[in-house]
């Protein structure tokens, strides 16, 4: 048999595929949406590893770059709001914890920016060849999580450094907080991509709003300044307010896990006058963290699932409207 | 080039597609909150296909041809599910490569070498399978010695030769192809068509847009002929020429 004989039998045993998918929502299509970006994992790690490639080409330091970047943010905030402002002589281990916050923001704000320019700046590929595109934001993720890792590492090796290493089960909430950063990240970045396809204005609003949500969440300051500011305002539900977003929440899961010395009572030097140690209380947490946590994570779930939704929607009409 | 013995299988199957483009000419949210409720104003509406039904058999070489804007461009796109149709089905079987622009997924930063990974695994390769075929892609585009340059360093000759060799090794049954079938210097122009012709051979169906009515005459053995996004003639390559010159005359 030739082979186009053999060619020609084997098609014929093929049943036909729809191409274009079904518009109408359901879970299926999420579900086979996930199938479609498993098929091609191979592809995702080739576009991360090429995204991480680009971003420092034809640069001496390379990827030392990642570290500088989020290292003098670190001595700024240290310098700045821990020793001219003061917060650091009511938070110990200050460095540990401002570097905390800034890695696991880093990884959300790094998501959200790669993410939305995502399918804009893939234009040549999404016009010229079919791929899944949820392949290109979760790209995104794989890039910002290696920085994240890179960071980890500086992270962990500083609190060992520092005899800070925190080993006790609080170290659960480190993957725990990631994962809620990493499944609302994907979320906003899936979802930003395919508006950002049809009105450029996004990726401006994205930067904004990523500000905003820096100095809205728990990072160069801790949490009891929020709740000592809530109670002075007369304001108590203020608290409640700040926590609902799913970041704070996950930043400070985060600093529970990794900042040791937030969870308990420490010496932070001698009163001059009375030579009495000055103490800094442990820090509070919020009530039923793990709880909030639970939770936040199923609606996270859920978003992402919408997300993917409009996502697959909107797609549809990509290649002639970038 | 169908085979004798076995019936080819459909392995196409377009009913009543239409696709509508409706193209907006303002971007910015300023502009749209200016312009807004005029917006209709500012939106043109023409469809690019219009009902077009046909069935492709395994095996056949088969050419869209037509006037500039007349819709071959994008019956191609919907048959590769880069963009979807508002109307009617688009059925599909085996596996499908699109040649709608060689390096698509090229980037200039990367090597030769990491490119041939990166577009084969575009255009659906396995890491495995990419490494068996490495040798023979690096043969066939003849560009051994510059394999570890990064690609923008590429002339534009060396650029499409490699382009052109992953794009004939991905082993497709459906070949999408627009208007990239004849590229370098003469010598690999004639590689090419000697690599479509084996193709033909292997009874792989090649779908392919073009405006060389030579290369249809030669290649094809089916022509489709659309005007204004609708299909007009759909048969025999020598009559389909004929109707090709008709429908620049009658537009």
């Amino acid at each position: 048999m030739s082979v186009a004989q053999e060619r020609a039998q084997r098609l014929a045993a093929l049943p036909f595929e729809r191409i274009g998918r079904p518009v109408s929502g359901g879970g299926g299509g999420f579900i086979a949406g996930m199938k479609e970006i498993a098929a091609h994992r191979e592809l995702l790690g080739l576009l991360v590893r090429r995204e991480l490639k680009q971003r420092y080409k034809d640069s001496a330091l390379g990827f030392l770059w990642s570290l500088i970047r989020p290292l003098t943010m670190l001595l700024i905030y240290y310098v700045a709001i821990g020793q001219f402002l003061g917060a650091a002589r009511g938070i110990p281990q200050f460095a540990i914890f401002v570097f905390a916050g800034l890695t696991l923001w880093g990884l959300y704000s790094e998501i959200i920016t790669a993410g939305t320019t995502s399918i804009v700046s893939n234009a040549g590929l999404i016009k010229k060849v079919y791929l899944p595109r949820e392949i290109f934001p979760l790209a995104s993720v794989g890039s910002a999580l290696f920085n994240f890792g890179v960071q980890m590492i500086v992270l962990v090796g500083a609190t060992v450094v520092l005899g800070q290493f925190p080993l006790s089960w609080n170290l659960l909430y480190v993957p725990a907080a990631t994962l809620i950063i990493l499944i609302y990240g994907l979320a906003l970045a899936i979802l930003l991509s395919a508006l950002n396809v049809y009105l450029r204005d996004v990726q401006y609003l994205v930067e904004v709003a990523l500000l905003i949500f820096f100095w809205a969440s728990p990072i160069v300051y801790s949490w009891s300044f929020v709740l000592e500011a809530a109670e002075r305002s007369d304001l108590p539900w203020l608290g409640d307010v700040y926590i609902a977003s799913p970041i704070s929440t996950a930043i400070l899961a985060f600093q529970k896990g990794i900042w040791a010395a937030g969870s308990q009572d420490v010496v932070m030097g001698t009163n001059e006058q009375t030579g009495e140690p000055i103490i800094a209380a442990a820090q509070p947490w919020p009530a039923d963290l793990d709880l909030r946590l639970l939770l936040m994570g199923l609606i996270g779930i859920l978003l992402l699932a919408i997300a993917q939704r409009v996502f697959s929607r909107l797609q549809g009409n990509f290649a002639q409207e970038i | 080039m169908t085979t004798a013995s076995v019936e080819a299988p459909v392995v196409v199957r377009a009913q009543g597609v239409s696709k509508r483009f409706v193209i907006r000419k303002e971007k910015s949210l300023k502009e749209r909150i200016v312009n807004f409720g005029r917006s209709n104003l500012h939106k043109e509406d023409f469809w690019a296909l219009r009902d077009v039904t046909l069935d492709i058999e395994a095996g056949t070489t088969i050419g869209l041809v037509g006037a500039n804007g007349s819709g071959k461009s994008t019956l191609l796109k919907v048959i590769g599910g880069i963009i979807q149709a508002n109307e009617g089905t688009l059925e599909r079987r085996g596996r499908m490569a699109a040649l709608l622009e060689l390096g698509a997924g090229f980037h200039p930063d990367l090597t030769g070498r990491e490119n041939v990974f990166l577009n084969a695994a575009i255009l659906g390769l396995s890491q495995k399978q990419t490494e068996q075929y490495f040798d023979s892609i690096v043969d066939f585009s003849e560009i051994r010695d510059f394999i570890d340059t990064q690609v923008k360093f590429y002339s534009s000759g060396m650029y499409v030769r490699l382009a052109f060799a992953i794009a004939v090794h991905v082993d497709p049954d459906i070949l999408l192809v627009d208007e990239v079938l004849a590229v370098g210097d003469e010598p690999f122009q004639r590689k090419c068509m000697a690599k479509i012709e084996e193709f033909q051979r292997e009874g792989r169906t090649i779908i392919f847009v073009s405006h060389s009515a030579e290369q249809i005459q030669s290649l094809c053995d089916r022509v489709v002929v659309l005007s204004h996004g609708k299909v007009v003639y759909d048969g025999p390559t020598d009559e389909g020429i004929d109707a090709l010159r008709a429908s620049f005359e009658g537009r």
